[in-house]
């Protein structure tokens, strides 16, 4: 349930008693500014590491582990148009604790979030330094990790809009300009300005979460006035970036634009067949390009609807590139030409309504879905109507689906060890 | 006859039996909760690459990687893969490959007693030929490369590497090339007649699922496969509790932008599988905890002076044979942070850090900390599988903290923390080309 506690402020509770936990999150949102979300990730890592009520890292670690070793972090994340910090704390419940951790838990993400360490209202400036120094390292290594490598060049390849193409925790590059003053307009704005979604889920009386969430004393903002999805248009041609390294796997990764709508029939019948194509170990691609021809240990396929959008991941010898491109085309043209059995076609589809099943089970989905179905009101989305949705898609409109999809850009890191 | 153990700390059941040909059974029934999680698990791993069958003179030594070859492989059957069949149900499945450890397991909300026969089936049965096997070369050299090209990866294989070099547990789960070249249907069959015996195994059922339904299912197909009188194992892998074969320091060079450091100290002593053996496992757990966590005083120093960044770990490992620690991270100088660190872990009696009003705090977060990972029915079905081989059940892990004592930990220190058992690994940029 959504209940409204304030203009721009919606708190959502998914009161169940399957876990031993109750999680908290907070989600701060705006409009996707690509000269905002560097500044945003900097935030974060100042917000997690003191306050004025806990002045030091390792008070604040110690509150943590006061309550039970709660776990806590905060970070950013994109959903097409929309960028959010997220804070998020998960404490036991309450029968497996010697008083309810819930009140404190709420405590605490005030005195995070709300009374940040300043001093002459700016943040203390040997945290800022150090945190900006240690993000800068941190953002200039994640290429070591070649997966990731291959999935930000990717997203660089295909998106003509800078917000887009880079990496939604911002570059290095972006913390060599942020001042103390840039700092805390962007903390200032979050704070008072940026629509939030709370959501609460576990063993818990929603009037009592009102009553916590209120007492937090944040102000009244505007509603968030963004659409979600993203939709780059179509172009002719197929954008190519390469890079190489001295690994000795090579990474070709592929995006195509997907034609969808919000959570109906096409975008039920695109989640179908991206499944069938790449999604699963029953899939096309793991059947084809690494079982039958042995070409590649994953390759698989994955969906974002939100961008409208659909990559696929392979690790690959370099030698083997020209194969496996046409073996991946021609997989995704069987699904589109219906070159599938009903019998592969209805496990498919079975794989995926277990799974959505399954993730019921899942504390991270449950609020998942309670953050979708507040963004996107009018979709009526419930983790029931998911499986509903899935049950009617048929082979008619997987195909279709299939067929529009457009192969736009192909990243290729190519490995150069011997 | 399955027998039920409550354990009130954790609020969990635990139904307990050992068929007749060996094979452990542990179900834990949640009727909350939507799907079921299976695990069938073989006490044999990477390290068991020496083994003796019951009348033969001599030991056998396998190629490196043939553990992990022989789970990709029993996947595949003469007409079928293991895949489809849990697939038709909607079921998922997978396997791993640890040191000492081979898993199969699948997650489905539906059908499953079909799947629970499924699991054992493929397990049990194997079909290897020549071109399956030659098929899966190509896979499974992907994969290694994979991981070759991963830098927190090749950092932890490195300090295992300086820590058992005459130990198999040096050798990467995967193998390499050259090894799971020379794998052939033959090796992948004694290996299973010797290793996936049920008395070796442990089936572990977690989930919304009918508990007499699937019990009778697994006495019925256990039954059927009865016959053959299987040969008596002897395992060729020895404890490593050495100290003289320590490398001390190595360093590899990759093209990496940002360095690691990492500090390796072997176990000199047995850990025995008891109460009081998990104990020292978890004293030795708490006192990283106290010396190395990030509420303490030295991990913020070492922060604010830049020694160490979000990147640190460490922690307490122990397994069939040996048991080691691991403290590492991310540095620009990781000359300076293993030095820092080694400085920090050998005065640690002089830590501010190391007393009893912190060790009792510690330990009550770390009770939290177990409590909350048994959210998950994988997290449950890992824990329980992993601990199933030993003497004491997963869930009575809160009984294990709850009974350590900070001179345990001042016991277990003393023990393990020892300059002769220490070695370093640094994974360092490559020169930049002239």
């Amino acid at each position: 349930m959504r209940i409204k506690i304030d203009e721009g402020i919606h708190l959502n509770v998914v009161p169940s008693k399957q876990f031993k936990t109750t999680s908290i999150s907070f989600q701060f949102m705006e409009p996707l500014r690509r000269e905002a979300v560097g500044a945003r990730t900097l935030l974060t890592s100042l917000l997690e590491t003191s306050s004025a009520d806990y002045p030091e890292a390792n008070l604040l670690a110690a509150k943590l582990e006061d309550m039970y070793g709660a776990s806590f972090g905060i970070g950013v994340s994109r959903a097409g148009r929309v960028h959010r910090v997220g804070a998020n704390i998960r404490v036991l419940a309450d029968s497996y604790t010697d008083r309810p951790l819930l009140p404190e838990a709420l405590n605490f993400m005030r005195a995070v979030l709300l009374r940040p360490k300043l001093t002459d209202g700016q943040f203390d400036a040997e945290t800022f330094t150090r945190e900006r120094d240690n993000l800068h390292t941190y953002l200039d290594s994640m290429t070591d990790d070649r997966g990731t490598q291959a999935s930000l060049g990717l997203q660089r390849a295909y998106f003509d809009d800078a917000a887009q193409a880079l990496p939604s925790f911002g570059t290095a590059a972006d913390l060599e300009q942020i001042t103390q003053a840039e700092m805390l307009s962007v903390y200032e704005r979050m704070i008072n300005s940026n629509p939030i979604e709370i959501i609460v889920l576990g063993d818990v009386d929603p009037d009592a979460c009102v009553d916590l969430v209120r007492m937090m004393g944040l102000k009244p903002r505007p509603e968030l006035d963004t659409g979600v999805v993203y939709d780059q248009e179509v172009h002719g041609g197929v954008r190519v970036l390469q890079e190489s390294a001295n690994v000795q796997q090579s990474k070709l990764n592929l995006a195509y634009h997907v034609a969808s709508d919000e959570f109906g029939p096409r975008y039920y019948a695109n989640a179908v067949a991206s499944e069938l194509f790449g999604g699963s170990p029953l899939s096309l691609l793991f059947r084809n390009v690494r079982e039958k021809n042995s070409m590649a240990y994953y390759a698989s396929s994955s969906l974002n609807l939100n961008r409208h959008l659909m990559m696929v991941q392979t690790g690959i010898d370099a030698a083997n590139k020209q194969r496996v491109e046409e073996l991946i085309a021609e997989q995704l043209a069987a699904v589109a030409a219906g070159r599938f059995d009903d019998g592969q076609f209805a496990d498919v589809k079975a794989g995926m309504i277990s799974d959505r099943r399954a993730a019921l089970d899942s504390p991270q989905y449950l609020s998942d879905t309670a953050l979708t179905a507040a963004l996107f009101p009018e979709s009526g989305l419930t983790p029931a109507a998911e499986l509903e949705h899935i049950n009617a898609v048929t082979r008619a409109d997987v195909e279709e689906a299939a067929a529009h999809m457009q192969l736009q850009a192909v990243y290729f890191l190519k490995g150069e060890a011997k | 006859m399955l027998a039920s153990e409550e354990f009130s700390q954790v609020q969990e059941t635990l139904w307990t039996d050992t068929l007749e040909n060996g094979l452990k059974l542990q179900f834990v029934v949640k009727p909350d909760y939507h799907k079921t999680y299976a695990m069938f698990t073989t006490d044999f791993g990477a390290i068991d690459n020496s083994f003796r069958l019951e009348g033969e003179e001599e030991y056998t030594t396998v190629p490196a990687g043939t553990a992990h070859f022989l789970e990709h492989k029993l996947f595949d059957k003469a007409d079928y893969d293991a895949f489809d069949l849990f697939g038709k149900t909607g079921a998922s499945s997978n396997a791993f490959t640890s040191a000492t450890q081979t898993s199969y397991l699948f997650s489905a909300s539906d059908h499953i007693a079909e799947n629970v026969a499924i699991l054992l089936d493929f397990v049990q049965d194997p079909y290897f030929t020549d071109a399956t096997v030659e098929k899966e070369k190509g896979i499974i050299g992907q994969e290694i490369q994979m991981y070759r090209d991963d830098p927190n990866w090749r950092l932890y294989s490195g300090i295992l590497g300086n820590l058992y070099p005459q130990h198999p547990l040096h050798i990467d789960v995967a193998g390499s090339v050259a090894s799971i070249a020379t794998i052939t249907p033959d090796i992948l069959r004694r290996v299973h007649r010797g290793f996936y015996q049920p008395a070796n195994m442990t089936l572990t059922v977690v989930g919304n699922f009918d508990r007499d339904e699937i019990y009778n299912l697994v006495q019925h197909n256990q039954e059927k496969k009865a016959g053959t009188k299987l040969p008596q194992l002897e395992r060729g892998v020895q404890p490593d509790y050495d100290a003289n074969s320590i490398l001390p320091y190595r360093a590899t060079r990759l093209p990496i932008s940002r360095a690691k450091g990492i500090v390796g100290v072997k176990g000199l002593q047995e850990i025995p599988d008891s109460f009081s053996g998990l104990k020292t496992v978890f004293a030795l757990r708490l006192f990283l905890e106290m010396i190395f966590g990030d509420s303490g005083q030295t991990y913020l120093d070492l922060y604010n002076r830049g020694v160490i960044d979000d990147s640190f770990f460490s922690e307490f490992n122990a397994g069939r044979g040996f048991n080691y620690m691991t403290l590492g991270c991310d540095s620009a100088n990781p000359a300076q942070l293993t030095e820092e660190l080694i400085a920090v872990l050998t005065a640690y009696k002089d830590s501010p850090d190391f007393n009893e009003a912190r060790f009792n705090e510690l330990k009550h977060a770390a009770s939290g900390k177990f409590y909350s990972s048994l959210n998950s029915l994988e997290s449950i079905a890992n824990q329980l599988a992993s601990q199933s081989f030993k003497s004491v059940a997963a869930f009575a892990i809160p009984d294990v903290i709850n009974a350590v004592t900070f001179a345990d930990v001042q016991t277990a220190a003393a023990a393990l923390v020892n300059s002769d058992a220490l070695s370093v690994f640094h994974l360092l940029a490559e020169e930049e080309a002239e």
